[in-house]
C-alpha cells in the first residue's frame, strides 16, 4: 500500500490516522460539551464570580484531555502491536506521544475558539463529530490521500488533522531517518495558537440563552 | 459608617431599552439593602454591574473601593454571590460541590459549618442532582457565604421556598449580618424585604422611586385605610357631607384612603355617629403595608 509517496503498511496507516482522528474527536467534543454544558447552566459564571483564577479552569480542561488522549493513545497502539503485529521503532513512541500531546493543544484551542457560536449543548454535542468527520474524509484518517484530488490533499495540508495523521503514520511506519517532523508542529501550533488568541477574545463565560 | 457600595448616576442600554437610568444610592456596611421592583425593573441589571459582570454606559459604581468590571481576583475573594438561576453538575455530592468552592477562597468557612448553617447537613452526601428545589438553592447560599464574604449579593434568594424554609432562611441571613457582613438583596416578596432590609430601594422603569428604611417609606408614602360598613339608609354621598372626604365601596365596605387628614377625617365621623347613635359595624383602620407602599410607588395603585 502506498500513500503519500511512501510505502505504507495497512496497519500502520490505519494505527497512525484513527489515533488521530479518535484525538480529534475526543478532545474537540469532550472541551466544546464540558465547557457549553457549564456555561449553559450557568456554571461558568458561577466560576468566575469567585476569586478561581480563569487558568485554572482551561489547566483542568487540558489535563483532562491529555489523561483521557494518552489512554486512548495506549489502547490504541496496544491494539495495533498485539493483535494486528504493527512493530513501530522504540523511538516512534517518543513521536506518538509529543504528536498527543500537540493534538490535544490545538484541538482544545480550536473548540475554545468556537463555544462562541455553539448557543446549545445540542449544537456542541454535534459540532465535534461533524467537523472531526468531514475533515477524516480528506485528512488520509480512512483512505490514502492518493485518492483523493490533488488540490484537496493540498488544501488539507494545512488543515490541522491530516498534518496529525500523516506525522502517526510516518512515525509508525518509518524504518530509517528521523521519526519526527517539523510541519506538524508548525500547522497544529498555528491553528492551536491562532485559537487561543480567537477564544480570549471570544470566550463568554454567562449563558447565551436566558 | 463606611460605605460598601457607592453608585453614582448608573445607566445601563440594551439598544433603545434603557434597563437602568441615571440611579445613584449608597449601602453601609454591615447593613441589609434591599433592592425592590417588579420584573424588568432593572434590579438585577444592577446586580450584574455591582458584581462586575457588566460594565455602566455611564455613571460608576465603587464596591468596596473598587469598579467590580476591572476588580482583580483579591476582590473577587471578598464578595459572595448568591445569583437567580441555580443550576449544578447534578452527579457530585452537596459536600463534593461546596468543598470545590472552598478551595477557590484563601479564608473559606468549614464546609461542614458551611452546610449547617443552611440547613443541608443531613443532605452532605446527596448528589446535588437529587435535591428538591429549594435544597438546591441552598447549596447556592452556601456556595455565596463558603468564602466568608464581607459584602453578599443575594438574588430572590428564597423564590421557590415554602414558608418554614423561607423563615429559617431569613434567620441565617440575620446570623450573617450579625457576625459583620454585608448584604445586598434584591426580592418579590415584601414580607421579605420588611423582616430584613435595614433600608430598602423600590426600582421601577430603571429608576429608584423611592428609598429609605422600610417604616419611614411606610409612613411617608403608604396611606392609610380607613373602612367600615356602610350605616343603612346612609349614601355616599351623605358620608361625603359628613367627613368632608369621598368614600367607595369596596367588598361592601366604605373605603378611604388617607394620609395626614386620618385624625380629623375620625373626629368628624365619630363625631356624627355618637350623636346619631349609629353603631358602624366592622370599623377598621388599616396601617399601610410595605405592598402598598410598593404597589403604590410602582404605579400599580389602582
Amino acid at each position: 500500500m502506498a500513500a503519500a509517496g511512501y510505502p505504507i503498511s495497512a496497519i500502520a496507516f490505519y494505527s497512525g490516522g484513527l489515533t488521530a482522528y479518535g484525538l480529534m474527536l475526543g478532545t474537540f467534543t469532550s472541551v466544546m460539551v464540558a465547557v457549553v454544558g457549564a456555561r449553559e447552566a450557568g456554571w461558568l459564571k458561577r466560576f468566575r464570580a469567585s476569586p478561581m483564577p480563569p487558568g485554572a479552569y482551561l489547566a483542568g480542561q487540558i489535563v483532562f484531555n491529555v489523561i483521557v488522549s494518552i489512554a486512548l493513545v495506549v489502547v490504541m497502539m496496544a491494539t495495533a502491536t498485539l493483535v494486528y503485529g504493527l512493530r513501530p521503532r522504540a523511538d516512534a513512541y517518543a513521536a506518538v506521544l509529543a504528536y498527543t500531546l500537540l493534538g490535544v493543544f490545538c484541538f482544545t484551542a480550536i473548540a475554545l475558539a468556537i463555544t462562541r457560536v455553539m448557543t446549545t449543548d445540542e449544537m456542541a454535542s454535534s459540532a465535534g463529530p461533524f467537523v472531526t468527520i468531514a475533515l477524516s474524509f480528506t485528512s488520509g484518517v480512512f483512505l490514502p490521500p492518493d485518492l483523493l484530488p490533488h488540490w484537496l490533499v493540498t488544501a488539507s495540508n494545512y488543515l490541522p488533522l491530516e498534518p496529525l495523521a500523516q506525522s502517526l503514520q510516518h512515525a509508525l511506519s518509518l524504518r530509517v531517518g528521523s521519526v519526527f517532523q517539523w510541519h506538524p508542529f508548525i500547522v497544529l501550533g498555528a491553528w492551536g495558537v491562532a485559537a487561543f488568541v480567537a477564544a480570549r477574545w471570544t470566550f463568554t463565560w454567562q449563558p447565551l440563552r436566558k | 459608617m463606611t460605605d460598601v457600595i457607592e453608585v453614582n448616576n448608573l445607566t445601563r442600554r440594551f439598544g433603545r431599552l434603557v434597563a437602568i437610568d441615571d440611579i445613584s444610592f449608597t449601602v453601609h456596611e454591615g447593613e441589609i439593602f434591599g433592592l425592590l421592583g417588579e420584573n424588568g425593573a432593572g434590579k438585577t441589571t444592577t446586580l450584574e454591574i455591582l458584581e462586575g459582570f457588566q460594565k455602566p454606559d455611564r455613571g460608576s459604581a465603587l464596591v468596596l473601593g473598587h469598579n467590580p468590571y476591572t476588580a482583580h481576583r483579591q476582590w473577587r475573594d471578598r464578595i459572595g454571590l448568591v445569583l437567580q438561576e441555580s443550576d449544578f453538575d447534578p452527579v457530585h455530592t452537596v459536600t463534593e460541590t461546596v468543598s470545590l468552592f472552598a478551595g477557590f477562597f484563601s479564608h473559606p468557612r468549614a464546609v461542614d459549618e458551611t452546610l449547617a448553617l443552611v440547613g443541608l447537613t443531613a443532605k452532605a452526601k446527596e448528589r446535588v442532582g437529587r435535591l428538591s428545589g429549594g435544597q438546591k438553592r441552598r447549596v447556592d447560599v452556601a456556595l455565596g457565604i463558603i468564602g466568608r464574604p464581607s459584602l453578599l449579593f443575594l438574588d430572590e434568594p428564597t423564590t421557590g421556598f415554602d414558608p418554614i424554609a423561607r423563615a429559617d432562611f431569613w434567620t441565617v441571613i440575620e446570623g450573617l449580618r450579625d457576625e459583620g457582613t454585608s448584604i445586598v438583596l434584591t426580592t418579590h416578596y415584601m414580607e421579605e424585604a420588611e423582616r430584613l432590609c435595614d433600608r430598602l430601594a423600590i426600582m421601577a422603569k430603571g429608576q429608584i422611586v423611592a428609598e429609605g428604611t422600610s417604616s419611614t417609606l411606610i409612613s411617608e408614602m403608604g396611606a392609610t385605610t380607613l373602612r367600615f360598613e356602610l350605616p343603612r339608609g346612609l349614601g355616599l354621598d351623605a358620608l361625603r357631607a359628613i367627613t368632608g372626604i369621598d368614600f367607595v365601596l369596596r367588598d361592601n365596605l366604605a373605603t378611604a384612603l388617607l394620609g395626614a387628614e386620618l385624625q380629623s377625617v375620625l373626629r368628624r365621623l365619630m363625631t356624627w355617629a355618637e350623636s346619631t347613635e349609629v353603631h358602624l359595624h366592622r370599623l377598621e383602620v388599616l396601617r399601610p403595608s410595605l405592598t402598598d407602599v410598593f404597589l403604590g410607588a410602582t404605579g400599580n395603585d389602582r
